[in-house]
């Protein structure tokens, strides 16, 4: 029946018009535009036809292939005089020191075939004890970078060193003869041989002065000692000595003087065992929620402008003093906070990162009251790393602006940059007769002066230096300099008429200043290499003195006492204090450095760039925090995803504006924003320009000082759409334990605290109480023996701070690709661990039974982080759990993932065709898939595309090829290789021996790594710790990675 | 009767070699000795390398005591002027022999070997004669036999078409003589003749195509799996370098040149510098002359003459012959230190070889059939020895079980590929 039926297209079919029958006839009904897509009339008319084509074709490539086959000329090219120490294929390590004008690590290389390819923190250092920060672990990347200049520059054109010496010399000469000013423009100098090389300058340039400069200056807190202890110094502080820390705007774990020291003594501090069942109490009171303040076990958020009143009433809280100070937002919870600290006298620590005298001087107050000098700081031990004078620079800057600067000599920072007003800098340069800059890229400053005499890479020099009392180390070259670039110290050197190299005159200078009153090591090349190989020399008793001569600092505001007496200069620190917070109106904002970039020195290194913020999860941009609430109020978008754009904002200050992406902050107060410094770089390279905007530009300046908290900012209504790429857009738990949370007080009661066994309901009679058992015991598979090694690994997330140095070290040694704003937008990040952040909602099960809130609006709060001081926040690193049930095994049909006889979850690339089913069904999401050749694909120009930046590719690791899944190995190279020199030594492994590329990184000594199989290994013992958990137990993977409890130093009623 | 003459000589060869290998047994430990410590500098024969031959050492020397100081530490045994020492030295131009850690016992043995010129050296020439005559005798009969049946053949196929046409011209006479006339055939096309025949043979068509089709499929997978497989590649090399005269005729030891081998996962090509060692005194070969050694001077830009070293250095460009792809790890190291495997079992007789050849094919499952063949040596190593325990002491153990290195995971994806 149904074939009888017929449609027409239309009428004219039904009628049978002649038009229509014609048309019927063309396949086509308008003529095909031919010759627009071919585009050449040849082609048009040709007489190759399709069959020709295909023949010739076909031919062709059959032809290519079987040529193809021939086997390929490879060459391989020896050494002609191999030196002693090398063997190929077997990496050399020289110990070295890393400092960028900030950041002091004692740091050990590895380098294979005299090529660097991993940094890693120095064991033997007491200030590192082998951990490192991501910047640390990043800069042997910075040393690849092909933005760096290969030669010196004159007057914008490559020169020769002759040239350039002969040039500088000739001017210096002529400025000093006719009593020309020469200033030295330096970020802080530590190496006691630059500081020796600059006074040997000044003998031949008497008109020399020497202005230090850091960008993100802590000066205050030398004032603050010189007002409050006769001494302008920074000390060292012992947080492995306190029982209570008070963090009053400070990010003490990641930019803060000494992080990666602070960071591993805070953690020691918090450590919880079978045998140790006590830990530090942290608070932090801050405006921004900081990494630091992520960690705390409580935290109290002020606008920046009430810090300074929080301090005083702590102070007269504890003290019972009467300072005069005004009302902040939150005194009860203030007054709580000193309530406690009270009780800590003697073992409590008051640390503050506020670049305000008067209110590092009550903080020092405070410090004394409770008796942390001598206890939990240490003035005996002084740390240099900040020896930047604010003043002294505003005067420089007014000086050359007055044309009474004649020559001007930049070392080590970039004032055009990060100066508030480096336009006006850079007029001011111009002005300058000869300016000369020892930068090794040109940068911002570089390249407003006229002669750029690059500095080499601290890979490629000799270097010293004295981070600290008492602590010396050395630096040594691992590569001969990549292009014709020379130390700085041998630039000065040379332009000072003495022509010594780098590496003569450290050691000359160690040879009479170090070793002639060291008596322990006889001979001075015995010493010499002995200290070389360890890379530092600690000594009891300062010797070399400090001398380097200074431009006399403005007249400081703060009064200079000889000895301690700090209630009688407090009151008029405390009116200093009430005034500016007086003073503060409109929006306030507070200027910080991210975790990863800093302030910026590495900007152009885009594993540093591609680390998501610990906080935030962005990547590659900077954006303006404001409170979500806020946000609501304004109308802007609080979400983050690939179809979720932000709102751009304008922040004005005065003159001052600066456009960029709003960002969703809990834990920010209202009417305060905070934008972080290190981007709108426009002459740091071609990763980092153009990214961002530069919050340099509105650092404020009060009493000499440079302000990071600044107010009077007003903020626009969205001025446009942006996309900001996180790596993690869902920021609650939703209720299901993910982290594993307690309290101390309910862990002490029990160690298994917040660790409550978890039990499944079945029906099966035979198993458990009433059917309920362990994930564990409901198993469809049989359980596997390993006989060999059982490799594991343990993540105490009470020690992991959320820093992120284990990712850049992961990216590092695996060959992990960079892959760029547009692709981690898309969530295809190549990392192969990522550090999970969640925050708190004030909504959960309880409370919703309580308040009697319906399912759905339940789930939809619980997706809301809490915007008041009960938010908490955790951090979990996640990489491959190595299921010794895996999901993914199971399903790839190539049998590329399998599982080895040591519990390792392989993956072999040249097996995997590309399905995705594995990721698919990995319930951690930790696998990732290749989705382009990223070191062939001029889309993605970072440093894997580049030639240069191959150069820190890792031999022993595969570089994936596009359409394969890859993961975690668990450094499976690092393994095989421990194994290997164990077997060669006829022993087993030594429990320690391997370790990880994020457990060596890890400043905490979070992450543990051993064979299971070990009875003594130290993961073992984790194992049998009440805290384990593995993530997503219910699932039956079974994890080789497992976790510990985070406990909370609180009281158990304020559970959440 | 050529052939069969060649054949008798070469077995009578083998039978010699074999018979001298067998009697050098005995002295085999300190032939290795000679040839770890002292085959780069020294011969057991009487002709000179660096130092003199050894052949005849025993009564050049006065006292044996003499003579095993010098070996130990010539330098110290100069200093007491010793006057044959001392002629010796001026000599051999001054050149320093390095003090030998070598016992009392080890030294009288070689002492012992090398005095009566060794053995190796005949040993190695009749093998090596023995080899190029087998050599040249097996690849002179495939080839005549494959020109002498490629020839009858042709001849025979020329028969087989002028005796057809003599048949059809014969026949066609006898017929025109009868008078019978013909119908002339039907004019067809080669290929439908071949139609007509195969419709008629449909059997033999089926089984011949059937074998056609293996062969073809056949010669596709062998081909197919020979992408990438660069068994017996043989590149010429820069420079014309001998394994067979290094490694063969003057024994110098595999781990002297490829230092790296027991400690890296490289064997390593040995820099120049290694080279100089010898040839800073061996300045002309057997079969070059000065031009191939002469390559590694102008590499080094050095002057034989004044000895002394230039400016204008240049490395040498080897042609890689063994090369994995980079997506496979290994490590000599692990081999050859660990898993003691003598370099011939993969890199086959170098010490034959004029020109380096891959002897192995390198693939995969080459590797693998190893692994799942080779027992462990557990016995002296800490490592093992435990896992042999639990391996011998799990329940699912069966007597006659090998202890292989499959058997601990040596199959495993990730020992090689990550």
């Amino acid at each position: 029946m149904s074939n009888t039926k017929k449609y027409w297209k239309g009428i004219e079919e039904l009628q049978e018009t002649p038009e229509f029958l014609n048309q019927k006839q063309n396949e086509f009904a308008e003529e095909l535009p031919v010759d627009k897509f071919l585009g050449d009339d040849k082609l048009v008319n040709t007489n190759t036809n399709r069959r020709d084509f295909l023949k010739v074709l076909g031919f062709s490539v059959t032809a290519a292939s079987l040529a193809a086959c021939e086997t390929p000329v490879r060459k391989a090219i020896p050494y002609l005089n191999k030196p002693e120490e090398i063997t190929p294929g077997v990496a050399n390590y020289y110990a070295s020191s890393y400092w960028d004008g900030q950041d002091f690590a004692s740091v050990v290389v590895k380098t294979r075939e005299a090529r660097p390819i991993k940094i890693d923190g120095n064991e033997l250092c007491s200030i590192t004890n082998g951990g490192s920060t991501a910047r640390v672990q990043a800069s042997v990347l910075s040393l690849y970078d092909s933005n760096r200049l290969r030669k010196p520059q004159m007057n914008g054109k490559e020169a020769e060193w002759s040239a350039v010496d002969k040039e500088v010399k000739s001017k210096l000469e002529a400025i000093a003869q006719r009593g020309g000013n020469i200033r030295i423009f330096t970020s802080t100098i530590i190496s006691p041989s630059i500081k020796a090389a600059v006074a040997e300058f000044t003998i031949a340039y008497p008109t020399t002065q020497v202005v230090t400069y850091d960008a993100v200056s802590l000066k205050a807190i030398a004032d603050a000692h010189l007002a409050s202890h006769g001494k302008a110094m920074i000390p060292t502080y012992q947080f492995d000595k306190a029982d209570f820390v008070l963090g009053i705007g400070c990010d003490f774990l990641t930019n803060w003087l000494s992080p990666v020291e602070y960071a591993r003594q805070y953690a020691s501090k918090r450590k919880l065992s079978k045998d140790k069942k006590e830990m530090s109490r942290h608070v932090q009171i801050e405006s921004l929620l900081s990494l630091t303040g992520s960690n705390a076990d409580k935290r109290v958020a002020l606008k920046p402008s009430q810090l300074g009143l929080a301090a005083i009433s702590i102070y007269n809280k504890l003290t019972g003093s009467s300072i005069s100070t005004a009302a902040t937002d939150k005194d009860n919870a203030i007054a709580e906070v000193a309530k406690e600290l009270a009780s800590y006298k003697g073992k409590a620590l008051v640390v503050c990162g506020i670049n305000d005298p008067a209110i590092q001087q009550v903080v020092n107050a405070i410090n004394t009251y409770l008796g942390a000098y001598g206890n939990t700081i240490n003035t005996d031990v002084i740390d240099y790393t900040r020896q930047g004078n604010d003043a002294a620079v505003a005067n420089l800057v007014s000086e050359m602006n007055a044309g009474s600067v004649d020559a001007l000599i930049i070392h080590g920072t970039n004032p055009v940059y990060s100066l508030a007003n480096g336009d006006a800098f850079k007029t001011a340069l111009s002005k300058v007769d000869l300016s000369i800059s020892l930068s090794d890229v040109a940068d911002e400053t570089a390249s407003a002066c006229k002669i750029i005499a690059p500095n080499s890479h601290f890979l490629e020099s000799w270097s010293d230096a004295n981070p600290r009392t008492g602590h010396y180390t050395l630096g040594q070259p691992v590569i001969n300099p990549l292009g014709s670039t020379r130390e700085a110290l041998a630039s000065l050197l040379n332009w000072a008429g003495n022509t010594t190299n780098a590496h003569d005159y450290i050691a000359k200078y160690w040879e009479v200043m170090l070793y002639a009153t060291s008596a322990e090591i006889a001979g001075f090349s015995t010493f010499w290499n002995k200290t070389l190989n360890a890379g530092l020399l600690v000594k009891s008793t300062e010797i070399v003195t400090n001398s380097v001569p200074t431009v006399t600092p403005a007249p400081s505001s703060t009064p200079v006492v000889s000895d301690i007496k700090p209630v009688a200069d407090l009151s008029a620190a405390g009116s200093s204090i009430v005034s500016s917070a007086k003073s503060a109106k409109g929006i306030e904002v507070v200027i910080y450095e991210k975790t990863g970039l800093g302030w910026g020195a590495q900007a152009n290194n885009p594993w540093l760039q591609e680390l998501p913020d610990p906080v935030t999860k962005v990547t590659w941009d900077n954006y303006v925090l404001m409170n979500p609430d806020e946000m609501r109020e304004k109308g802007f978008n609080v979400l983050m995803g690939q179809e979720q754009l932000s709102d751009t904002v304008d922040v004005t200050i005065g003159t001052k504006k600066l456009s960029l992406p709003a960002v969703a902050q809990p834990g920010l107060p209202k009417g305060v924003v905070a934008i972080a410094v290190g981007y709108g770089r426009t002459a740091a390279g071609k990763t980092a320009n153009g990214i961002g905007a530069n919050a340099f530009s509105l650092v404020g300046t009060s009493g000499g000082y440079y302000q990071f908290n600044v107010s009077g900012a007003s903020i626009s209504g969205s001025t446009g759409k942006y996309n900001i790429a996180a790596t993690q857009t869902h920021h609650t738990m939703m209720g299901r334990q993910i982290v594993k949370e307690t309290t101390l007080e309910e862990y002490k009661k029990d160690s298994k605290a917040g660790n409550e066994d978890l039990l499944l309901a079945t029906n099966l009679k035979n198993i458990g109480k009433d059917g309920k058992a362990k994930p564990q015991e409901l198993d469809l598979w049989q359980n596997f023996e390993y006989k060999n090694h059982f490799w594991n690994m343990a993540i105490d997330l009470n020690s992991c701070i959320g820093c992120g140095s284990c990712v850049v070290s992961c990216t590092a040694e695996n060959n992990v690709p960079v892959v760029g704003k547009d692709e981690v937008r898309r969530s295809r990040e190549m990392h192969w661990m990522r550090i999970d952040r969640y925050f708190t909602s004030s909504m959960n099960e309880e409370v919703a039974e309580k308040e009697g809130v319906g399912a759905i609006d339940k789930f939809l709060k619980m997706e809301v982080p809490s915007t008041d001081d009960s938010l908490e926040v955790v951090f979990q690193p996640v990489m491959c759990q190595h299921c010794n049930q895996a999901p993914c095994e199971t399903v790839c049909p190539v049998l590329a993932t399998t599982h080895s006889l040591e519990g390792l979850n392989q993956m072999t690339y040249n097996r995997c065709i590309g399905t995705r089913y594995c990721a698919n069904n990995c319930p951690y999401k930790v696998r990732r898939f290749n989705w382009f050749r990223y070191n062939e694909n001029e889309a993605f120009d970072f440093n894997m595309y580049d030639d240069m930046g191959k150069m820190v590719l890792n031999p022993d690791v595969t570089v994936r090829s596009r359409g394969v899944m890859e993961k975690c190995s668990m450094c499976v190279q690092r393994i095989q290789a421990g194994k290997l020199s164990a077997k060669k030594k006829s022993e087993r492994p030594a429990d320690g021996s391997i370790k990880t590329a994020c457990q060596q990184a890890c400043p905490t000594n979070a992450i543990t790594f051993g064979d299971f199989n070990d009875q003594n290994s130290a993961v073992r013992k984790a194992w049998n710790d009440e805290r384990k958990y593995q993530l997503l137990e219910e699932v039956g993977t079974q994890p080789s990675v497992y976790y510990l409890t985070k406990v909370r130093n609180k009281p158990a009623t304020t559970k959440a | 009767m050529h052939r069969f003459k060649i054949r008798i000589i070469s077995t009578v060869a083998i039978l010699l070699a074999l018979f001298l290998q067998s009697s050098a047994l005995q002295a085999q430990d300190a032939a290795k000795l000679f040839k770890a410590n002292c085959a780069s500098c020294h011969k057991p024969t009487d002709q000179k390398l660096i130092g003199p031959g050894l052949k005849g050492i025993r009564s050049r020397w006065p006292e044996e005591a003499k003579l095993i100081s010098w070996i130990k530490n010539s330098t110290a045994f100069l200093a007491t002027g010793d006057a044959y020492a001392n002629k010796l030295f001026e000599e051999y131009g001054k050149s320093v022999m390095p003090a030998q850690n070598l016992a009392d016992a080890d030294i009288v043995a070689i002492i012992d070997w090398a005095d009566k010129g060794g053995d190796a050296p005949v040993a190695t020439t009749a093998d090596a004669a023995s080899t190029e005559t087998n050599a040249t005798g097996a690849e002179t009969s495939s080839d005549t036999y494959a020109i002498i049946l490629l020839g009858v053949g042709i001849i025979l196929l020329v028969l087989v078409s002028v005796l057809g046409s003599v048949k059809t011209s014969l026949e066609s006479l006898v017929n025109e003589r009868k008078g019978i006339v013909v119908e002339p055939k039907p004019v067809r096309t080669p290929v439908e003749n071949f139609k007509l025949w195969a419709s008629g043979n449909k059997k033999l068509v089926a089984i011949i195509g059937l074998i056609l089709i293996i062969w073809v499929g056949k010669q596709g997978w062998d081909g197919l799996m020979g992408i990438g497989v660069y068994q017996g590649y043989a590149p010429e090399q820069p420079i014309k370098f001998s394994h067979k005269i290094h490694a063969g005729e003057n024994q110098v030891a595999c781990v002297y040149c490829h230092s790296g081998v027991e400690k890296s996962k490289h064997a390593n090509i040995p820099s120049a510098n290694v080279c100089m060692n010898c040839h800073m005194y061996i300045q002309e070969g057997p079969t070059y002359g000065k031009e191939e050694i002469g390559k590694i001077y102008a590499a080094l830009d050095y002057n034989p003459e004044t000895r002394t070293y230039g400016k204008n250095q240049k490395p040498i460009q080897w042609i890689r012959v063994h090369s994995l792809p980079d997506h496979a790890y290994f490590n000599h190291s692990q081999h050859v230190a660990v898993g003691k495997i003598e370099c011939t079992e993969c890199h086959g007789p170098i010490d034959s070889m004029e020109v380096v050849q891959q002897y192995s094919p390198l693939t995969m499952g080459w590797c693998i059939d190893c692994h799942r063949k080779t027992e462990v040596d557990y016995k002296d190593n800490k490592y093992y020895e435990e896992l042999h325990k639990k391996f011998v002491n799990d329940p699912s153990y069966k007597k006659g079980d090998k202890f292989t290195i499959g058997s601990i995971g040596g199959l495993e994806c990730s020992k090689c590929h990550y």
